[in-house]
């Protein structure tokens, strides 16, 4: 039944217009930013509209007027009659149920729309290749509606769009639980019966904070019937995630570096579902400019050096370990250093080693591994073993951030290089079709203030200029999104926005959003995000329901 | 275009002249239109209320407040007319030129049954044509008028718009005295025609037993109404008694009008009314409305402090004296203060900013009156109708 809630106001000064239109409703009457409403137009059509804006005015032409009518400031002062006023809303025009986008006219009626209407205006309904992300809630009270929000997984894992970014200040904005929903929804749709068997997901995922993602594979006792019912209208199933493996840094003494629980870890590593990772100089050492991501290098000195290890040079062909790889930089470093070549300063080479010295302290940095103790190379490990389905999880957030960076990067590295087939050699059938990485603190690697020649920058560029092509997904998250890349926030499709700051908003990536709905992004309630996706018809206020693995409390 | 006029020019054998069409409010210099001709003496047997020994003035204050503390307000009613009007062209007869005057006659009726809900009751509204008497050359008056309102309404140009007149009036064709205008006398038609659906509209709220002693209605301005008791209503006291919980209410008024017997303005009494008094209520009638006693009196209702002009806040307050009582002793001096208390209590909101006249307005009626005023064709479209 169609609920009545105002009439369209045309007038001189504010026309309605092909794209957006105000409308009137009672002062009492409750409307938020983002429902949908229609306004009856010709040919007895409907054009659809989502509210942006919303104002109450009266009849009073200045403050001055309302001072004078409370009896001249007489703040107890209560009138026989109040005021006129009214609430006019603006809202810009999603869509016509005929495709007429003439302007709507002068007191049009203007009412709430049911399921379907909402569904259909927003361009939810019959949606090809259903990906769950959430979902929307309208109105209040009795003539409240929810509905459950799917986007075609070809706009979110290409080949019509692809990667996603999540922005949100930490905590409020439940990033890594939106992500890890999202990464749920895609893993269960390519378990599907419906999918095509060349197509397949895996993913990776960095976990950079406490133990946030260190038990994914175990269920979250604290699942409310609420969100079970939630998951089950999204059509997911409240499992936790399936075909898991947690990669940990190696630390000394067969220990691992990172906030699990010890034993949690080894019953992790007795199911043979955890390994621990290090980094191997004749195996590794091509990783070495990641050392240098955040480091200016305008005359090209480190790079230098770099090429001068790599191609063997000197006496770096016939090192094995990175202890003689440092004590062989070392001798470069000296005073009148004897025999050496002389094209490189002595000063660069104090720069190489202060830089690379510290990160090699790091006991992931190693002489061999020991399979046996499921010791793994991370790079060896997911260029031969990634399948179909499979969730790798690796373990960065005990890691100070230059080796955070030194593992993101190698990490990156291995699977641009699988899947352009450059390492290995599985058949391509073996290989995943698409793989999403997903990694929180984006800003980290692809800020706008990381040196241009950063490799990890340069990489992340590729992939989401060249991923999709590739099969190559980036699920990113970061605090501001204005501190990102250019490059890398523009190539996503899929943007989701959780609560952020007034600073943050008022910066040129908000500037096209409504003045309302950056309002709205300071005071987004946890779990609450603004979505933005090519096939959406608008802005969606989504909501999601809690994470279905276990849940650290204090992280 | 000129499709009515041409059908009138052709109807009473006439040759129009597609002169410049305007309104009159829109070339017109504003002036100051006093809602009272009458001038009121004060003398002690004109005293129009119980209470004779009031001398100079009386406060209400401490009623209003009481009424605002606990009691429902008085007035659920508002009632307004208004009328704009137009020189559509010139038309002539012999050797004589008219004018034709239209005009758009609005009246309505606005309901308070809270603070918060304000609502429109009643709607008349008329667009009519006021043309010469001489325009019926064989002199069937209101039979042809009729018929020529008719046969107007039928042409397509009205049709198309959905547009229809309601009369088709005439003015009397008589020699014009100095300063005396044709256009003048067909605007005053058209304000008789608006007195009337006021009066009309009135008696339509009495039938649906919406006044009582505890719903007055305040109608703007004056309720001085010519022909009040005259033969269109057959039973006098049963017209006075529609009236009998119908206060009038003018913002502005001569206060010149006000003298004692001896014709000395008292103008000055009124301008130095205390805040929240009111004067003793004195009666007058009106040869225009024989048979009718009018019992009127002032009410300052906001302090010459925070006004501009002397007269600025302060109200003229008419109410007929209906039964043989009344008549006798004057109006009950305790519904006088109780009237007064609750347009007291109906000072605010105020319309400051949007009506100059804001000190002497009661909002309700500027409500009522935006909205009948919401209901005009606008000018534009009114003129291109002809």
């Amino acid at each position: 039944m169609t609920k009545l809630i105002g009439r369209v106001a045309a007038t001189e000064k504010i026309p309605t217009t092909i794209d957006e239109f105000y409308f009137w409703t009672d002062k009492e009457k409750i409307l938020n930013p983002f429902d949908v409403i229609k306004a009856k137009h010709i040919q007895d059509s409907y054009t659809f509209g989502v509210v942006e804006e919303i104002s109450h005015i009266t009849d009073a032409p200045s403050y001055l007027a309302s001072y004078i009518s409370s009896d001249f400031g007489d703040v107890s002062y209560k009138a026989n009659t109040q005021r006129v006023g009214l609430n006019f809303v603006k809202a810009k025009v999603i869509g016509n149920t005929k495709d007429i986008y003439t302007p709507v006219l002068d007191c049009s009626e203007v009412s709430l729309g049911n399921e379907k209407e909402v569904q259909k205006a927003l361009g939810l309904d019959e949606v090809k290749n259903p990906l769950a992300c959430g979902y929307i809630e309208m109105y209040e009270a009795k003539d409240k509606i929810r509905l459950p929000v799917f986007l075609n997984s070809d706009f979110l894992l290409g080949p019509e769009g692809a990667h996603l970014n999540i922005s949100g200040i930490s905590g409020l904005a439940a990033k890594t639980s939106y992500s890890m929903f999202l990464i749920k929804a895609v893993q269960q749709r390519y378990l599907q019966k419906d999918i095509p068997k060349n197509e397949s997901v895996a993913f990776v995922l960095f976990n950079i904070k406490g133990r946030d993602l260190l038990a994914i594979d175990e269920q979250n006792a604290d699942l409310s019937e609420k969100d079970k019912e939630l998951y089950s209208n999204l059509k997911l199933n409240d499992q936790p995630f399936e075909n898991v493996t947690y990669f940990y840094p190696y630390d000394k003494n067969d220990s691992i570096n990172t906030y699990a629980k010890t034993k949690d870890v080894e019953t992790q590593i007795d199911a043979n579902k955890a390994f621990k990772y290090k980094y191997l100089y004749e195996q590794d050492k091509d990783c070495m400019e990641l050392f240098f991501s955040n480091i200016d290098d305008p005359q090209e000195t480190m790079s230098s050096i770099i090429n001068l290890i790599l191609n063997g040079e000197a006496n770096f062909g016939d090192i094995r370990s990175w202890e003689d790889f440092v004590e062989e930089v070392k001798s470069y470093t000296e005073k009148n250093a004897s025999g050496k070549d002389k094209s490189i300063s002595v000063l660069s080479w104090r720069k190489f080693l202060r830089i690379i010295r510290k990160s090699l302290t790091n006991p992931i940095f190693a002489k061999r591994v020991v399979p046996t103790k499921n010791e793994t190379r991370l790079r060896e490990y997911i260029t031969q073993k990634i399948k179909k389905n499979d969730v790798y999880v690796i373990d960065i957030a005990k890691l100070d951030e230059d080796m955070q960076a030194f593992v993101f990067g190698d990490v990156v590295n291995s699977i641009y290089e699988m899947k352009l087939g450059q390492v290995g050699d599985r058949e391509p059938d073996e290989i995943p079709s698409k793989i999403v990485i997903f990694v929180d603190e984006l800003n980290k690697y692809a800020s706008g203030d990381v040196p241009k020649n950063s490799p990890i920058l340069r990489k992340i560029i590729e992939i989401t200029e060249r991923g999709r092509s590739l099969g190559l997904i980036l699920f990113s998250a970061e605090q501001f999104k204005s501190a990102i890349h250019d490059r890398v926030k523009g190539n996503c499709s899929t943007h989701a926005y959780g609560r952020t700051n007034a600073i943050e908003v008022s910066k040129n990536d908000y500037k096209y959003l409504p003045t309302v709905y950056k309002g709205m992004m300071t005071r987004l309630p946890q779990g609450e995000y603004i979505i933005q996706n090519p096939v959406l018809r608008s802005l969606l206020n989504i909501k999601f329901p809690n994470p279905v693995y276990k849940q650290f409390k204090n992280g | 275009m000129n499709e009515i006029l041409r059908f009138i020019a052709e109807s009473t054998s006439g040759t129009y002249y597609k002169s410049f069409r305007y309104s009159f409010e829109s070339v017109e210099v504003p002036s100051v239109i006093y809602d009272d001709n009458r001038i009121i003496i004060m003398s002690p047997d004109k005293i129009g209320e119980t209470d004779k020994t009031i001398r100079t003035s009386k406060s209400v204050e401490d009623l209003a407040n009481k009424i605002m503390r606990g009691g429902k307000p008085l007035f659920r009613f508002f009632l307004d007319g208004t009328r704009s009007t137009y020189k559509v062209d010139d038309i002539s007869y012999g050797e004589r030129i008219y004018p034709i005057i239209a005009g758009q006659i609005l009246v309505g009726c606005c309901k308070r049954t809270k603070p918060d809900i304000f609502k429109s009751s009643l709607l008349e509204t008329q667009i009519v044509l006021v043309l010469p008497d001489c325009a019926d050359k064989d002199g069937h008056k209101a039979l042809f008028f009729n018929s020529l309102k008719d046969k107007i309404n039928n042409l397509n140009v009205l049709k198309k718009r959905g547009v229809s007149f309601q009369k088709v009036l005439s003015y009397p064709d008589i020699k014009l005295k100095e300063g005396e205008k044709y256009e003048n006398k067909g605007i005053a038609k058209i304000q008789d025609e608006m007195v009337e659906a006021e009066k009309r509209m009135v008696v339509q709220l009495v039938k649906e037993k919406k006044l009582n002693y505890q719903s007055y209605l305040i109608k703007d301005g004056s309720i001085e109404y010519k022909k009040i008791g005259s033969d269109d209503y057959r039973d006098l006291s049963a017209i006075k008694s529609n009236y009998r919980c119908v206060v009038g209410v003018s913002k502005t008024f001569n206060p010149e009008l006000f003298q004692d017997k001896r014709h000395k303005t008292l103008a000055k009494r009124i301008a130095e009314l205390p805040l929240f008094h009111r004067t003793q209520a004195f009666r007058y009638t009106h040869e225009r409305a024989p048979g009718v006693e009018f019992c009127i009196w002032y009410l300052r209702i906001r302090s010459t402090e925070r006004t501009v002009g002397l007269f600025d806040g302060v109200i003229k307050v008419e109410k007929i004296l209906v039964s043989d009582e009344e008549q006798e002793k004057g109006l009950d001096s305790d519904e006088i203060d109780l009237i007064s208390a609750n347009l007291v209590n109906e000072r605010n909101p105020t319309c400051y900013g949007l009506d100059n006249r804001w000190a002497n307005h009661l909002y309700p009626v500027y409500l009522t009156e935006k909205y009948i005023k919401s209901n005009y064709i606008s000018e534009v479209q009114f003129l291109n109708l002809f």
